[in-house]
């Protein structure tokens, strides 16, 4: 027999997604990254790109994060400081590998001091390819992630308004 | 000192050495010194650094390979536009090289990551702590060696 459906739990869990969806708090973390896809974070933050109009800020502490931006190969020296990152951040968790090194170790597969991407170490979520990948890019992937969350009714587009002095090539996602 | 001056004094200075060193130049810049005899280096050094000469900008580790066993380590000093460079070769099992460091303090840095990324010994180096590589790096493996294989680490999984 099915358990009973409790419409309470329904409500509640409907307004948790809710909330989870339009204020996801973001950390970023760079372990081992050239600084490139770390300029691009900061420029989808930044009005240009404003990423703040979805409700992501950026958090300073992983104790306050739902969503980790890890860029860069993992180093073996930086292994240890990721996983415990990941390891403060309160569930439920998501993180994000920005870039092609964070991927599968990029340029820096193999070496003798990387252990390679980021799922190496930690469970990754969303995957964004790109060296580095553009903001609309990083737009993209996390509003996919986020409507992995949604039901299917009620998906964010993909295509979000971008502002009117934007070159015609970035505005389409 | 222009360029051209540079370098007729720092040959004049290894020219002292001529029974120890076989002098080349592969650029118009830059002279190439083998230093045959690997007792002779640090006095070498001291030539140059007491002609103000001694403007150390990297130690090189070059590991031959397997099939000529053997190491060379090369000392590059740059002086103006000036590239000195001395080389000297030790054998790649147990080669040992004396420590610049009592001469230039500055080459300790390079000389411990010579040490831990080819193995090779430095006598006369206080400081033999790990610098660059994790904590945990296994013993005795050297990641710049011919022979090291990135695999091998896998068994140091949770280690490394």
């Amino acid at each position: 027999m099915e358990p009973k459906k409790n419409v309470w739990d329904e409500v509640v869990k409907g307004l948790k997604t809710w909330a989870r969806v339009n204020s996801p708090w973001v950390l970023h973390f760079n372990s081992g990254s050239c600084n490139g896809c770390d300029i691009e974070i900061l420029s989808t933050l930044t009005p240009r790109y404003d990423m703040e109009r979805m409700g992501v800020k950026l958090q300073a502490s992983p104790r306050h994060a739902d969503i980790l931006l890890a860029t860069g190969a993992v180093t073996r020296q930086a292994r240890e400081r990721l996983v415990r990152i990941y390891e403060q951040m309160h569930e439920p968790k998501f993180v994000i590998a920005i870039g092609s090194c964070a991927i599968s170790g990029g340029v820096f597969e193999g070496c003798y001091n990387v252990m390679g991407g980021i799922d190496q170490v930690i469970p990754v979520n969303a995957y964004i390819p790109g060296c580095p990948p553009r903001p609309e890019a990083i737009i993209y992937g996390v509003v996919k992630l986020l409507n992995s969350l949604l039901p299917a009714g009620s998906q964010i587009p993909a295509a979000l308004p971008v502002p009117e002095n934007t070159p015609e090539e970035v505005t389409t996602l | 000192m222009n360029s051209q001056e540079i370098l007729t004094l720092a040959e004049a200075i290894v020219g002292a050495w001529d029974w120890a060193t076989e002098v080349s130049h592969p650029r118009p810049n830059q002279i190439d010194v083998k230093v045959t005899h690997l007792n002779e280096l640090v006095p070498i050094v001291v030539g140059l650094r007491v002609k103000r000469l001694g403007y150390l900008c990297a130690i090189v580790g070059l590991d031959l390979g397997p099939e000529v066993n053997e190491m060379e380590v090369l000392y590059h000093f740059c002086p103006g536009d000036v590239v000195i460079g001395l080389r000297v070769r030790i054998p790649r099992q147990g080669g040992a090289v004396p420590s610049l460091s009592e001469v230039i303090p500055s080459a300790e840095v390079f000389e411990r990551e010579l040490h831990e990324m080819f193995g090779i010994e430095i006598t006369g180096l206080r400081n033999t702590e790990r610098l660059y590589l994790p904590e945990r790096w296994p013993e005795g493996v050297y990641p710049l060696r011919k022979d090291f294989d990135p695999a091998s680490l896998a068994a140091h999984e949770g280690g490394v």
